[in-house]
């Protein structure tokens, strides 16, 4: 099945230049139904109250960190089945491990190209 | 509560004033003793005028404050600056709209590869903020330092040289952005993921 590309698609980073790359990278992939969380804390309350497709966070934020919203989000029977890509400069394999043991869906490293943000969405959400 | 850590200074004071005692003793034996006592005052007071030293040159509070507010800034004006170069290329992208599909096409690439390049700022502001905590965490531990040689009392009183740093758990994992020997590559994180 073809992927819905109004699929709301929440985007969690605590730089606010981040945010604005993610944006508009998604948009030129025609996602244009993202919403913005600063932190962690925001986006679970944002996540709870919405209907969202896909989460694409970053890990390094405080005071919720990016595995903690992970976590949260995987403890939750309502979102516990969310798509969940982590984009993080934290690239030490012990990172990846524990990402997977909490659950996450994909993996992206910072810097990261448009391709890769795309690859990892179609692993995750099926092909577009 | 607990009883003040004992200062440099007045240790040195002790010293001195035993050195003096003795010296008054009138008995052959005390030599070798008086000269120890007064190697460790000398190398007390040579330890305090080290840090005083430090203290008023590099490791100086206001040296160090300035430091950090100053890697701020490059923070803050990095920002600035990639949120003007990322305006652009949005720009670049809505006049791409106006053009032939060829065109558009090149002008939309250009304007992906600016936002790529854009992510420069979120890991050069993720290192720079690693640094600042390197200097306010230097910043402190010359104040106590400061405080244990008699200087000025210690700024936080529960700050102390053994304070244990090692971070456990998930905190332990928040080291990135990593150097290029120390990092993975996104091929070696997809093979983790059996992808």
């Amino acid at each position: 099945m073809a992927v819905d590309k109004k699929l709301p698609i929440m985007i969690v980073d605590d730089y606010s230049t981040m945010l604005r790359i993610m944006k508009n990278l998604l948009r030129q992939l025609d996602f244009e139904n993202v919403e913005e969380a600063s932190d962690g804390s925001t986006a679970l309350a944002k996540l709870k109250s919405g209907q969202f497709g896909l989460v694409i966070s970053d890990w390094n934020m405080q005071p919720v960190t990016g595995l903690d919203l992970l976590k949260q989000v995987r403890a939750d029977a309502q979102l516990k089945h969310l798509p969940f890509i982590m984009v993080t400069a934290e690239s030490k394999t012990e990172n990846v491990v524990a990402a997977k043991q909490a659950g996450v869906s994909n993996y992206i490293v910072k810097p990261f190209t448009a391709d890769t943000l795309k690859a990892k969405m179609e692993s995750v959400l099926g092909p577009f | 509560m607990p009883a003040p850590a004992p200062r440099l200074d007045e240790a040195q004071d002790y010293l001195d004033s035993v050195i003096t005692s003795l010296r008054a003793m009138d008995r052959r034996e005390k030599q070798p003793l008086v000269g120890i006592l007064e190697y460790l005052s000398e190398y007390i007071r040579s330890t305090r005028g080290e840090v005083a030293a430090l203290r008023s040159t590099v490791g100086s509070p206001v040296v160090l404050a300035q430091a950090s507010d100053e890697l701020e800034e490059i923070v803050h004006e990095t920002a600035k600056a990639t949120n003007s170069i990322m305006s652009v290329a949005e720009d670049i992208e809505e006049l791409s709209r106006q053009t032939d599909d060829t065109v558009a096409t090149a002008l939309q690439n250009a304007a992906t590869r600016i936002y790529e390049a854009c992510a420069f700022q979120d890991i050069t502001g993720q290192r720079i903020t690693k640094i600042v905590r390197a200097v306010q965490h230097l910043d402190q531990k010359i104040r106590l330092l400061a405080g244990l040689c008699g200087m000025e009392a210690p700024a936080e009183d529960n700050v102390s040289l053994g304070e244990n740093q090692i971070r456990t758990g998930d905190e332990s994992l928040l080291n990135g952005p990593q150097l290029a020997v120390a990092a993975s590559s996104q091929d070696e994180i997809d093979r983790l993921f059996g992808a």
